[in-house]
């Protein structure tokens, strides 16, 4: 048969560069449409102030500064962001291991466990709100009624006591990441080769030594790869914020992904919502950058 | 015979077109989705005015109420906007800042029934043009339990008429055990605008507002406005008769006055409503008081209706169907199907209002009724507030302080407007 290589080397190229791009356009005609295209205006609308019912008008850097140099909420909302993010992955890292270690072997119905820790992460994001929602409700709610039954403690407001908010909803975000982080840990274990741990063994290292020289250096790309996405989806947390608690109380849970959903949305801010969304970007990107480096020099 | 062929064919086709063009599509999105409300629009309204007027055919949406400042902005953005669409009095002044609404104050002229409005056209007035058709209205009123005033020793059929009132009675009705609120003297929402609009009403009745005579400077931050906030945060603070449980987003929880949980609260017509649904024996207590009185007897009302886009191309068939949503036969339906205020005079009678004292304590409220402030930065100016009035809530700030950092805040949206 002949390839495109041939037809490259002895017929005529242009014909085999048509049939090169005629293959992407799918594609690239695809995230033209519905990514480079809306970032590309978007980008141009962060310089402007447009509310879409009047065309927009240029104002150049007026945005940025304003949303750097004097608009509180966006840095409290860039603070629960981080906080978020520091809470949430960390704990996420630690769970999904653990669970993945202890799914990770042959014994009867441990595709259950596996199912039952993945379920969360197919749950639709407001779903789950809705039924965290009721869970952390301070009268009627699951954890309340468990709490004051068996250690007699007096009702928890989880998501209306400013101090508590953000801290519940980590714990639900947490829960609905753990199955996610636990499968690629998993697929992780599974591809350590056993001849490691028997030289180990031979060698008379413990489980901890194994564990701590052997599974978490295998396990490095995977623990690089969840950090990373991690980062970007918790910068970009808006879902169960708008479900749950609108940025309340006290702009307790307002996150930089829901305050750009509040200027673009509530007040038709479209210039300054798009603003924030670059400055996100190079935050997140500036991030995964540390992150690249760090694990670059570390091994 | 070629060229008679073509001119004879081209002929028929001129002499059809009127034909087709007599038919004009109208689009009207109403907003919130209530069942009863899209049934009555849909089975009964549309085909009604649609028989009515043959040369006009209706294309009807339904947006639920989050959606649709969206869903309208990103129409106009795009050159899709409906020719009449539904939303809130204080969408008024947005929408025709920014030249999106056709001003209906010619067409009223010549609508003998304008007069039955009465004073909710002014819900979409606007730079002293009026914009709106009123279809709905919703006001806040304090709610109470009959059978819990009986129980604390008070006169149910004499609720609360002054702050005074109010505060004893609050005091009353409260239950505390082992030193924590079993039930709340009035249940009072701590954030959002809820929070912002009971704030509202008690700044109006002390003779307070919220901007100067031009809607250049925020004056809510007065002794009268402070004082009003003072009386709201001390239930919480002072007295202890109200709980700081966070209600935003959670309106799937049962209602606390069905629960027992409180004895009093301000509420909207909706409200009574989800008691009503939740538990038919408790909504029996329920009984609905005027508005308190201080320097004003005076609450928030408001009016939801319908608006005539500017980028209408057939704004004469538009004002048809106008005029037929807001017919009095079509609010009588229209209200009876979502328990809402009509803002009709003449419909002040209607059977569903006689047949609930509740909903007729809130039709006669709307004689002391007020509209939320129409300016075009409406929305971020309440959030504002409300933020602020959130902080007093909690006792991160003293009302005082609290309402001149809002109004300091205010003033920069309103400069930028």
């Amino acid at each position: 048969m002949k390839t495109w290589r041939y037809y490259w080397r002895n017929g005529d190229r242009r014909h085999v560069m048509l049939m090169g791009y005629l293959f992407i356009c799918p594609v690239v005609i695809y995230s033209l449409v519905t990514a480079f295209v809306p970032m590309a205006v978007s980008f141009y609308l962060s310089f402007t102030r447009y509310n879409m019912l009047t065309p927009a008008k240029w104002v150049g850097l007026a945005n940025y500064r304003t949303i750097l140099f004097a608009d509180d909420l966006f840095r409290t909302a860039l603070r629960n962001t981080a906080q978020y993010a520091v809470e949430v992955l960390p704990a996420n890292i630690i769970l999904s291991l653990g669970l993945a270690v202890l799914v990770n072997r042959a014994i009867r119905g441990i595709t259950l466990f596996r199912t039952a820790y993945y379920l969360p992460v197919v749950t639709s994001i407001i779903a789950a709100s809705m039924i965290w929602l009721w869970i952390y409700q301070p009268d009627a709610g699951l954890l309340n009624l468990l709490l004051s039954r068996f250690f007699h403690l007096p009702p928890i407001d989880w998501l209306g006591n400013p101090r508590l908010a953000l801290h519940s909803l980590v714990l639900m975000r947490v829960w609905k990441g753990v199955g996610w982080n636990m499968v690629l840990y998993l697929a992780g274990l599974q591809g350590i080769p056993g001849y490691l741990y028997e030289a180990a063994k031979i060698d008379g290292a413990s489980p901890a030594q194994q564990f701590r020289a052997i599974t978490w250096p295998m396990l490095k790309p995977v623990t690089y790869y969840i950090i990373i996405m991690g980062l970007i989806s918790t910068f970009q947390t808006f879902g169960e914020i708008y479900a749950m608690t609108r940025g309340g109380p006290l702009d307790s849970t307002t996150t930089v992904g829901f305050l750009i959903y509040q200027r673009a949305f509530s007040y038709f801010e479209m210039g300054e919502a798009s603003a924030i969304a670059f400055i996100l970007f190079v935050i997140i990107f500036g991030l995964s950058l540390l992150n690249v480096k760090y694990f670059q020099y570390r091994g | 015979m070629k060229r008679i062929l073509a001119v004879a064919v081209f002929s028929v086709l001129l002499l059809s077109m009127p034909v087709f063009a007599q038919k004009t599509t109208v689009t009207v999105w109403f907003a919130g989705t209530p069942q009863g409300f899209m049934d009555v629009i849909n089975n009964e309204l549309v085909p009604e005015f649609e028989a009515a007027n043959p040369n006009i055919d209706l294309t009807v949406s339904f947006v639920p109420w989050g959606e649709l400042s969206t869903k309208l902005a990103t129409a106009f953005a795009g050159g899709v906007a409906p020719d009449v669409f539904m939303h809130g009095g204080a969408a008024t002044a947005g929408f025709a800042a920014s030249g999106r609404l056709e001003p209906l104050d010619s067409y009223l002229a010549g609508w003998p029934d304008a007069a039955d409005f009465g004073a909710t056209l002014e819900s979409g007035l606007y730079k002293g043009k009026r914009y709106l058709v009123p279809m709905f209205g919703a006001g806040r009123l304090l709610v109470y339990r009959a059978d819990f005033f009986r129980e604390a020793g008070l006169d149910p059929a004499k609720p609360p008429t002054t702050w005074e009132e109010l505060r004893a009675a609050a005091t009353a009705l409260a239950v505390k055990k082992d030193g924590r609120l079993v039930r709340e003297g009035l249940d009072l929402p701590i954030a959002g605008i809820d929070a912002q609009q009971i704030w509202a009403g008690l700044l109006w009745q002390n003779g307070g507002d919220f901007f100067n005579e031009d809607s250049t400077k925020a004056v809510f931050n007065s002794p009268e406005g402070v004082a009003a906030l003072e009386f709201l945060v001390g239930f919480i603070h002072k007295d202890g008769v109200t709980d700081t449980r966070y209600d935003v987003g959670q309106s799937t929880a049962p209602p606390p006055m069905a629960l027992g949980k409180t004895a009093m609260f301000f509420a909207v017509p909706e409200e009574l409503n989800q008691i009503k649904t939740y538990s038919p024996e408790v909504y029996k207590e329920v009984r609905v008081a005027l508005p308190l009185k201080r320097k004003a007897q005076v609450t928030l009302y408001s009016f939801s209706g319908l608006f005539l886009s500017k980028d209408s191309k057939h704004k004469a068939q538009a004002w048809e169907a106008i005029k037929f949503f807001g017919s009095k036969s079509s609010l009588a339906k229209i209200n009876a199907s979502m328990g809402t205020l009509p803002p009709r005079k003449s419909l002040a009678t209607a059977d569903f209002i006689a047949h609930d004292p509740n909903i007729k304590a809130f039709v006669e409220g709307m004689q002391y009724g007020k509209p939320n402030p129409n300016i075009p930065t409406w929305v971020k100016c309440r959030d504002a507030l409300s933020r602020y009035i959130e902080k007093a809530i909690f006792g991160q700030l003293s009302p005082k302080e609290a309402l001149d950092q809002a109004a300091a805040e205010v003033d920069k949206i309103l400069a930028q407007q």
